[in-house]
């Protein structure tokens, strides 16, 4: 320590400098004690006066134990740790104590004892007291909130989880520990990425690298690996974490569950997959029935012994044909009607998806007196994606076409490169929509149809499925002319 | 073929269709006329006097009950005969068709041969 300011200070005049250092202890906002060898205290502060309310006489000269609390006396066994420092000239320090003076509340003590040698000899020991309570009740305060926090996080149903600003895991919560299998301890320090899908996770890094240059969040679907090898369907809110200067530090990630969401999804499509059928049904049968006519007929023929060998010949043709025009027919129902069991993608050349899809609806087309037109470009078309939905988004617009046409009339399909992709019109010249209704169409069960005819989903779920492959659905009308729907999905 | 065979309308859109009743009716002796669309059938019943029709029930340009009301009208003498792979013997609209008396009878695609030159007998002798 360095007292040459108070020596200078004390040089003119030693009274001042005492009544200096008596003001210096005064201020000093802990208890000090003296205590002597005799564990009697030679001097104490205002400070601990104050606190311990007692007179300064009641104080000075006094044993230690008259002076502290019988409980502090025992309980630390404030003597011996005394003694301790006066024949060992040790320190001892930061320990706690409580003290509870008459009449006020628990307080609650840090004390030092510091060997307090006068040249060289122990003569005395320094009790310091600093009050601590406060700061207890904060740390505790802020210990219960931490708990608190953390318990909001634990008890969540969502995945939250918190990572370094380059996608190392600090912090996993119970659910995120329940849907993937793996405890917080197990993933702490892992990078996230490699918890993710593999050819997702150059998109989730550029996610990462956009929080860590300033965007506050970022939302999504990624899926994430469970610990015996499945994929989770995940929505993500991506969040930045900041310190108190603003500069991010790491990233927080919320993420709900979409298994449950993705399923009711598939039974969705599936049951509306199953209405459409039943508006088919009936053109199916009489497309089924003709070709089963054909081959009845034929074999009748030929059960006449004396059948002109050119008949002969007709019939077994008309038989095989017969035969193969119905199965195909069915192959073609059986595809459409089974299940999609995945949503994966695949290149499909998207004129065969509107051949088969066409061929199961041509019949209803033929009895509601209506003609179909076709003009398909030359080359094939080629996107990405999954032909069962595809297919179910074109059967959903020819059905809607033809529902839309009563009384007959002509439902023209083209399809065509364009500058948004491969681009397919559907026109029909029906009852058209009107201006009020045409911004509700592609909402979930909104239907202009008869009863029976339509149920309300299929034109909403054209719309996910277009949009889930990234393309775009529109619609022009002209109430009583009749509508354009527009399919345009990005070319491969 | 006899004098009085009855002159019977084939109406059906389906080739395959045509070629099976042509070759039927003409292995037991009808003289008949095919017709591939409504319009052309109605052109047919303008000029021909046919006793009996064979209409399928769907056709590309007209609904085979409706063609089978214009064509009455126009021959009320004419029986009608409904073949088709849509409708069903017991179906409502055929039902009101029959008591309407503007068909005769119905068969089912596909048929037995037998059935159909029976429903002919059946019909032409009433």
């Amino acid at each position: 320590m360095d007292l040459t300011g108070l020596e200078q200070f004390g040089r003119d005049d030693p009274h001042r400098y005492k009544e200096m250092f008596g003001m210096f202890l005064e201020s000093i906002p802990s208890s000090v004690l003296l205590i002597n060898r005799e564990l009697r205290v030679v001097f104490a502060n205002k400070n601990f006066v104050t606190k311990s309310r007692r007179s300064h006489h009641h104080v000075i000269g006094q044993k230690l134990e008259q002076v502290l609390p019988e409980a502090i006396i025992e309980h630390i066994d404030i003597a011996s740790r005394v003694r301790q420092v006066l024949e060992t000239n040790q320190p001892i320090r930061g320990d706690r104590m409580t003290y509870r003076a008459p009449g006020i509340p628990i307080r609650t003590y840090y004390y030092s004892i510091l060997p307090f040698a006068w040249r060289g000899e122990v003569e005395n020991v320094v009790l310091l007291m600093d009050d601590v309570t406060e700061q207890v009740r904060l740390s505790e305060e802020v210990r219960r909130v931490e708990r608190h926090l953390a318990s909001v996080v634990e008890s969540a149903r969502d995945v939250v989880l918190s990572t370094d600003s380059d996608g190392l895991i600090l912090t996993w919560n119970t659910a995120a520990e329940r849907l993937t299998g793996y405890y917080s301890g197990e993933v702490k320090g892992w990078s996230f990425f490699d918890r993710c899908a593999t050819e997702q996770s150059e998109e989730l890094k550029k996610v990462f690298m956009d929080l860590k240059v300033g965007d506050s969040s970022q939302t999504g679907e990624w899926e994430l690996f469970t610990k015996d090898g499945n994929r989770i369907p995940i929505s993500w809110v991506f969040s930045a974490m900041k310190d108190e200067r603003d500069r991010p530090i790491g990233v927080v990630a919320v993420g709900r569950d979409l298994s449950e969401h993705r399923k009711l999804e598939m039974q969705l499509l599936q049951s509306q997959k199953l209405a459409a059928l039943g508006v088919m049904a009936g053109g199916i049968a009489h497309e089924i029935r003709n070709p089963l006519a054909v081959c009845s007929s034929a074999a009748q023929f030929l059960k006449n012994p004396n059948i002109e060998p050119e008949l002969q010949e007709e019939c077994i043709d008309r038989l095989l044909i017969g035969i193969h025009k119905a199965s195909s027919i069915i192959e073609n129902l059986l595809r459409f009607a089974r299940p999609s069991s995945s949503t994966e993608m695949t290149p499909v050349n998207l004129l065969d998806v509107i051949q088969d899809a066409l061929q199961l609806v041509s019949n209803q087309a033929k009895i509601e007196k209506i003609s179909v037109s076709v003009e398909f470009p030359h080359q094939a078309l080629a996107v990405y994606g999954n032909a069962n939905l595809l297919q179910q988004v074109f059967i959903n617009l020819f059905l809607n076409g033809i529902n839309s046409m009563p009384e007959g009339g002509r439902l023209s399909i083209s399809a065509k490169k364009s500058e948004n992709g491969a681009e397919v019109r559907i026109e029909d010249t029906g009852c058209g929509i009107s201006q009020e209704n045409l911004e509700k169409i592609f909402d979930p069960f909104f239907t202009l149809s008869r009863v029976g005819k339509g149920t309300g989903l299929g034109l909403s779920i054209c719309y996910s499925i277009v949009k889930q492959h990234l393309g775009n659905i529109e619609v022009q009308s002209m109430a009583g002319k009749g509508s354009v729907f527009i399919v345009s999905l990005p070319l491969l | 073929m006899t004098d009085n065979a009855p002159l019977v309308l084939i109406v059906d859109d389906e080739p395959d269709m045509c070629w099976v009743l042509k070759n039927l009716l003409a292995e037991r002796g009808f003289d008949f006329r095919i017709a591939q669309t409504g319009e052309a059938a109605l052109r047919l019943v303008e000029s021909t006097k046919f006793r009996i029709a064979l209409l399928d029930a769907k056709l590309t340009d007209m609904d085979g009950l409706e063609l089978a009301r214009r064509i009455q009208s126009m021959n009320p003498a004419i029986h009608i005969i409904m073949i088709s792979g849509y409708y069903y013997r017991d179906d409502v609209d055929i039902q009101e068709a029959v008591e309407e008396g503007i068909v005769s009878g119905f068969i089912a695609k596909p048929f037995l041969h037998e059935d159909v030159i029976r429903m002919l007998g059946a019909v032409d002798s009433r």
